[in-house]
């Protein structure tokens, strides 16, 4: 019987298109100094701590191997091919990784699902951190959808804005590739970049998230005194006095009691909106303390600042020893090209069309259960428990996904 | 240009390096009277940092100052305790601290630039009624705040512009405070071991002597013998918790978790049992994974648990309360709670046997 997924098949379509296609993929910045490691279709086993010292013999392994998934290190190594402790680190790039599996989509409750292996008991969206059986194994099934990519995009670019606005990273030293499944990765490489230790990229994390942002030092203090108002300013002083306008605006009165703002906060907030919004707009943030309570104040800003504040892996970008996606080779779960996105080109970057790289004549394929899906501009599915005869695009997307195998 | 006025309020700098390198003395010559208040500026460097804490900054004689520097810094590598040589470092740079808050901003630039290559300028800008003189490159920034944990030095709370930090004249001094106790820190931190003419020895005896006596007051307290569960930090009893419930945890927990313990001297054999029981954990796997965080395995270095601000950045900080606020550190607040702990204990039960 033929496995779900039929990934012999997939295989031999990675080894068509590196045939076809591993010239066109670049060496990365200084390829000597990067280890790989790349995973197979058959085997969960990585191989890594490989080098590949030029732009050639990447090819022509990629070219060999058709890696089911192909990874490199953001770091720099003195010995690519050490143990880890060996290794010699020079630095390292500084890297994102934005992913729809990490936030919180309403979406997922209609495409992902898990099983838990211990009792059976099953579910749609991300899984409990404990399942009604006190045990924590889960199977888990994650799909993808417009809207978790619309997401992964509009939380991208609030960290390219970020990093240009704040941090002064240029654009050229700045990339931005789909991730080939939910996300994108943002890569910074720079010498100003390169030697920042773990301490630094944790600092640089918390500013992008907003953790520990405290209202006091974004002038929101009645301490502080000032004349401006902080709405146009940069940095999380602006970035502060607009989230909390755009939250004050919308904000319903449960919303505030369910963060704990004090009653009397609630009142005022609900009574004069107008004018507490005409105060942000109009004079220095310190105006609205006499209004909302400093402790108040604090967990409206802490709700409102994730608004602005970008939803970064934390471990990604505070992990210098990580092997990250090799932009432009394919990714095994989707089948689908992990690709350059050109600064400016984001909002407008359609990964359904673009990144879909393999094409072909129809095959026939027996599903279990598959979503209904967009593959350029043509709609499938949903499927359960049927064959169906699609373009190769399609049908090599479900097989990635094996929620379907060769008929 | 410095002068030897200046020279001698900042010594450490290249300029004054230059200046005693272009006298060109060597040991014996100090052992000559004529030195006498050199060694002995020196020895009370050394002694004011020991016993104050910081070194104070005598100018009226700028070369006697100057001179005494270098040799203070002797001294220290002789006697090549490391609790000496890091409390060195902090009382000289404290010294430099206080000076060049009197300083004016070009004053400032020229030596963070020049001695510690940082990228600083001035642009004066007035936030919340303060007035931020200068801008200093975020990665010059971070390197020199890695110790600083009040909120304001989180950069999250810095105006943040171009890849630069607004800093006042005297938050800029406070970051090259950092900058010159490492600075002394490294040039101190190797012992050496030579002999000394005998005025010299002299002033080296004495100052081993006032270390000595203060000695119990620079070491660090210890960890007790025993675990004791309720003095753990919330953080580490979330991760605990989570563990016996089976909830899948991160990476980072299970590190935290494990190095806390290792520290706080769990027996090995036991974090076994207790992690193969509550999860479906390989024994052999969780046995070297645990080991090699205790330094028994592979590059045998002994971790120890991230600090709160790791902890905090990878959302394994909850429920922190009082004791939280004066620690940085999962471990201080271990070693302050259980010591509390111990004191309340001996008050509730006072001893009942008579000697
Ligand atoms: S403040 Fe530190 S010790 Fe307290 S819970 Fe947070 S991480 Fe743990
Ligand atoms: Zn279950
Ligand atoms: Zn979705």
């Amino acid at each position: 019987m033929e496995e779900w997924g039929s990934p012999q098949f997939v295989a031999e379509q990675f080894q068509r298109w590196y045939a076809q296609n591993s010239h066109t993929i670049p060496a990365p910045v200084e390829i000597e100094s990067r280890e790989f490691g790349f995973l197979t279709f058959h085997g969960r086993n990585m191989y890594r701590h490989i080098k590949l010292p030029t732009q050639a013999e990447l090819q022509r392994y990629l070219r060999q191997n058709a890696p089911a998934h192909s990874y490199y290190s953001s770091s720099y190594y003195e010995d690519p091919t050490a143990e880890m402790a060996r290794k010699g680190w020079r630095g390292a790039d500084l890297v994102f990784d934005l992913d729809a599996d990490h936030f919180d989509l309403p979406c997922q409750r209609e495409h992902d699902k898990w099983v838990c292996r211990n009792c059976g008991k099953q579910g749609t969206g991300h899984p409990p951190e404990l399942c009604e059986c006190g045990k924590a194994q889960f199977q888990t099934e994650t799909w993808l959808c417009e809207r978790c990519l619309q997401a992964a995009k509009h939380e991208t670019q609030k960290l390219l804005d970020i990093l240009i606005q704040d941090f002064g990273v240029h654009q050229e030293e700045l990339t931005t590739n789909f991730s080939g499944n939910r996300g994108f990765h943002v890569h910074v490489h720079s010498d100003t970049v390169k030697t920042l230790d773990q301490h630094a990229r944790r600092e640089i994390v918390d500013y992008i998230m907003a953790t520990g942002l405290e209202a006091e030092y974004q002038g929101f203090s009645q301490r502080n005194k000032g004349a401006k108002p902080a709405l146009a300013e940069g940095g999380w002083r602006g970035r502060t006095t607009r989230a909390l306008y755009d939250y004050l605006s919308v904000v319903t009165e449960e919303r505030l009691k369910e963060i704990k703002v004090s009653p009397k906060a609630v009142q005022a907030i609900m009574g004069e909106r107008p004018k507490i919004l005409r105060l942000l707009m109009e004079r220095h943030p310190s105006n609205v303390t006499p209004t909302i309570d400093p402790k108040s104040l604090q967990l409206i800003v802490d709700d409102a600042a994730k608004l602005q504040a970008a939803e970064i892996d934390t471990v990604v970008t505070t992990d210098i020893h990580r092997l990250i996606r090799l932009p432009n080779t394919l990714h095994g779960k989707t089948g689908w090209q992990v690709q350059t996105v050109p600064y400016g080109e984001l909002p407008d970057y359609d990964p359904l069309s673009s990144a879909v790289t393999i094409r072909g004549p129809s095959v026939k394929v027996e599903f279990r259960e598959a979503p209904r899906m967009r593959i350029g501009d043509v709609w499938f599915g949903p499927y359960s428990e049927e064959n169906a005869e699609l373009p190769l695009e399609a049908a090599l997307f479900y097989l990635c996904k094996k929620g379907a195998r060769l008929a | 240009m410095l002068s030897e006025r200046e020279a001698a309020k900042y010594p450490f700098m290249s300029r004054g390096v230059e200046l005693v390198e272009g006298l060109n003395l060597k040991l014996e010559d100090l052992a000559d009277p004529n030195y006498r208040k050199v060694l002995d500026r020196a020895a009370e460097r050394v002694t004011e940092a020991i016993v104050q804490g910081v070194v104070s900054a005598r100018l009226a004689d700028p070369l006697t100052e100057l001179l005494s520097y270098p040799v203070a810094v002797m001294f220290v590598t002789l006697i090549g305790e490391h609790f000496l040589s890091r409390r060195f470092a902090l009382a000289e740079a404290v010294r430099a601290y206080e000076l060049l808050q009197g300083e004016y901003e070009d004053k400032i630039i020229q030596i963070a630039s020049d001695e510690f290559r940082w990228d600083l300028k001035r642009e004066p800008e007035s936030i919340d009624g303060v007035i931020y003189s200068l801008r200093l490159a975020y990665p010059d920034y971070l390197r020199a705040s890695t110790g600083f944990h009040e909120p304001k030095w989180k950069l999250v709370n810095r105006k943040l512009r171009d890849g630069q930090v607004s800093l006042t004249g005297v938050e800029a001094a406070r970051l090259i405070q950092v900058e010159v106790e490492n600075w002394i820190k490294e040039r101190v931190s190797t012992p050496s071991n030579f002999a000394l003419p005998g005025p010299l020895q002299k002033h080296l005896d004495h100052i081993r002597k006032v270390f000595e006596e203060n000695r119990s007051k620079l070491g660090g307290s210890s960890l007790p013998d025993e675990v004791v569960n309720e003095a753990f930090p919330p953080c580490m009893r979330y991760c605990l918790e989570g563990l016996l419930s089976g909830r899948r945890a991160s990476h980072m927990e299970r590190f935290g978790l494990t190095s806390f313990l290792v520290n706080v001297g769990m027996p090995i054999d036991d974090m076994v049992q207790l992690y193969v029981s509550v999860t479906d954990f390989d024994e052999a796997l969780t046995r070297y994974q645990i080991e090699h965080i205790a330094g028994l395995k592979g590059a045998r270095t002994r971790y120890t648990p991230p600090t709160c601000n790791t902890l905090r950045t990878h959302g394994i900080c909850r429920n922190q309360d009082a004791v939280c606020k004066t620690v940085t550190h999962p471990l201080s607040y271990y070693r302050k709670k259980a010591r509390r702990l111990q004191s309340k204990q001996e008050e509730a039960e006072p001893s009942n046997t008579t000697e």
